[in-house]
């Protein structure tokens, strides 16, 4: 009965909202299980192509069985940078929740030295804050006679952490402004005072307005661990490019960088699909 | 008021926090049972990873001699060219042993123990098709280099190629394989022994002069150098040469023979 064309007398808006099957996001329909598999053939079609170019020379080993071979000290590579990530994660997030937090104080003061530090570690690109990290911070620290080592890996955590922490605070900042101010005003003649209305009534709404971005942004840390490899951390990148001079072959650039982005892409993927899920499922609905 | 107790705070911390003066290196190594040396992982056959994740190849090798000799461990630690120096200052290592030539800019920053164990020079590997016969006739071409070699300066200066650095040897070579540029620049030693060991560069060949000697140095902290720790280096290198560790190893690993070592070896037996 419904028609497209306004008809005098005839009022939309009234009509009950009908939710439509196919309202997927469009990464969704480009980004799904198939679009997935076929990228996972073309990357064994890659690999497997130079083994058939080989078979002429039967004594050489085919790309395959070298990259099974440096799969083992590879994977300890690419389990450093999981472990960098999930680390400068967690510090991050808990700076970030606390920035956050500094930059809706009600003391001015507070509040714009939080924003400042925000706002410098947000627009830092992420190497150079690596850099910075790896000069300044010594090798070693002596405090009253304890030695404690900060060997790079550690400092790349540190570095990692402060851009998330910038993020984080970020998306703190606007998930409790988000909130409407009514609650403060209700809670307040409850009786609360602002610091329980922030840990009882406040923060644990913000936690599912933060979830995806949250999310969203450990895919991008991850990502980004690689360049830890540039100041000399061992980590799956700066062992592939030793395998690859090691093996002293040209043509096996391509299927072994392509064989470690398919690590990446299958570690961060699901991430990226339940961020989408939370996204969906916690939006407001209008 | 509040500066003053910042200022006392902040000194008080400065004063905790030392980096530690370091009162006799070698007895400080000996103490500890390991010595920790920097090393190339990326430099094959001088400093590369077997597919087992084992560091090898000559300078392994020579890490390996100072640290029986010193009768303690040995731990090595991958560096690139862009970090040795600094880990080094910094203590993170006790000795670089990285493919790093020895020249007077760097000596004012650390150690570099004398004799030389090893030189190279600057050369190009290029397609024999390309038929490039002088030094002259890289002028305006796209030649592969890699970041952060001493020698991409000087070749730029006087030949005025057009250089295109890569991060890394693999890189670089695959792009002269598929033609991005017309030659890669880079050590003579490493060039010889590429073409003499490896079908992939049947077709390519060193077609210049060597240029530029350039001596490569083991080295310690600068503070060291005249000290027990930098005189025990300098007698080790010294008996690398004079009994012929060094062309042994050299032969060992795969390495076209080595002038330098053979009249270092004359000139010390």
């Amino acid at each position: 009965m419904r028609s497209n064309t306004p008809v005098r007398g005839h009022m939309a808006v009234l009509h009950p909202m009908r939710i439509r099957a196919d309202a997927l996001p469009l990464a969704d329909r480009m980004f799904n299980i198939w679009t997935f598999s076929a990228l996972m053939l073309a990357f064994a079609a890659a690999l497997i192509a130079p083994a058939f170019a080989q078979e002429a020379a039967p004594a050489e080993r085919s790309t395959i069985e070298i990259l099974l071979e440096w799969t083992p000290t590879l994977a300890k590579g690419f389990g450093f940078n999981v472990l960098i990530s999930i680390l400068s994660m967690i510090i991050g997030t808990v700076l970030g929740v606390i920035l956050g937090v500094l930059q809706v104080s009600q003391v001015r003061i507070i509040r714009q030295a939080a924003w400042l530090v925000t706002q410098f570690f947000r627009n830092s690109p992420w190497l150079v804050l690596l850099f910075y990290c790896i000069l300044l911070i010594p090798f070693q620290l002596d405090i009253f006679g304890t030695t404690i080592p900060f060997p790079g890996w550690i400092k790349a955590i540190i570095g990692l952490s402060l851009p998330v922490m910038a993020y984080m605070s970020e998306y703190m900042r606007g998930a409790i402004l988000s909130i409407p101010t009514g609650q403060w005003e209700s809670a307040e003649s409850l009786g609360f005072s602002r610091r329980q209305t922030l840990t009882d009534i406040i923060l644990p709404q913000t936690v599912k307005r933060v979830l995806p971005s949250w999310m969203n942004l450990y895919a991008v840390l991850t990502m980004a661990t690689p360049l830890v490899s540039i100041i000399g951390v061992s980590d799956v990148m700066s062992l592939t490019r030793a395998a690859l001079s090691a093996e002293g072959q040209a043509d096996l650039l391509i299927p072994m960088y392509l064989y470690i982005l398919s690590w990446f892409f299958i570690y961060c993927y699901p991430i990226s699909a339940a961020t989408r899920f939370f996204e969906r499922k916690y939006s407001v609905k209008t | 008021m509040t500066i003053s107790i910042k200022t006392a705070i902040a000194a008080a911390v400065a004063a905790m926090i030392s980096t530690g003066a370091m009162a006799d290196a070698l007895q400080d190594i000996k103490d500890a049972g390991k010595i920790v040396v920097g090393v190339k992982q990326d430099y094959k056959p001088w400093g590369y990873l077997s597919s087992d994740g084992e560091l090898q190849g000559l300078e392994i090798d020579l890490a390996k001699d100072v640290a029986t000799r010193l009768g303690v461990e040995v731990e090595l630690v991958p560096v690139v060219a862009s970090n040795r120096m600094e880990f080094l200052q910094q203590g993170r290592i006790d000795l670089i042993i990285a493919t790093m030539g020895d020249n007077p800019k760097r000596r004012q920053v650390i150690g570099m123990i004398e004799p030389n164990y090893y030189a190279g020079g600057t050369n190009v590997i290029a397609p024999k098709a390309a038929e490039l016969s002088e030094w002259e006739s890289l002028r305006g071409k796209d030649v592969c280099a890699l970041q952060g070699s001493y020698y991409n300066r000087r070749v730029t200066e006087l030949y005025g190629p057009n250089l295109v650095a890569f991060a890394g040897i693999p890189e670089a070579t695959a792009a002269l394989k598929n033609g991005s540029c017309i030659a890669f620049l880079y050590d003579n030693t490493w060039i010889e022994s590429q073409l003499a060991s490896d079908e992939q560069w049947a077709d390519f060949e060193m077609p210049f002069a060597t240029e530029d000697p350039q001596a490569w140095s083991i080295a310690v902290p600068l503070e060291e150098l005249d000290q027990a720790y930098g005189q025990k280096m300098s007698e080790i290198v010294t008996d690398w040469h004079k009994s012929g560790f060094l062309i042994e190893r050299n032969e060992a690993n795969g390495i076209a023979p080595s002038p330098f070592l053979q009249e270092q070896h004359d000139m010390l037996k």
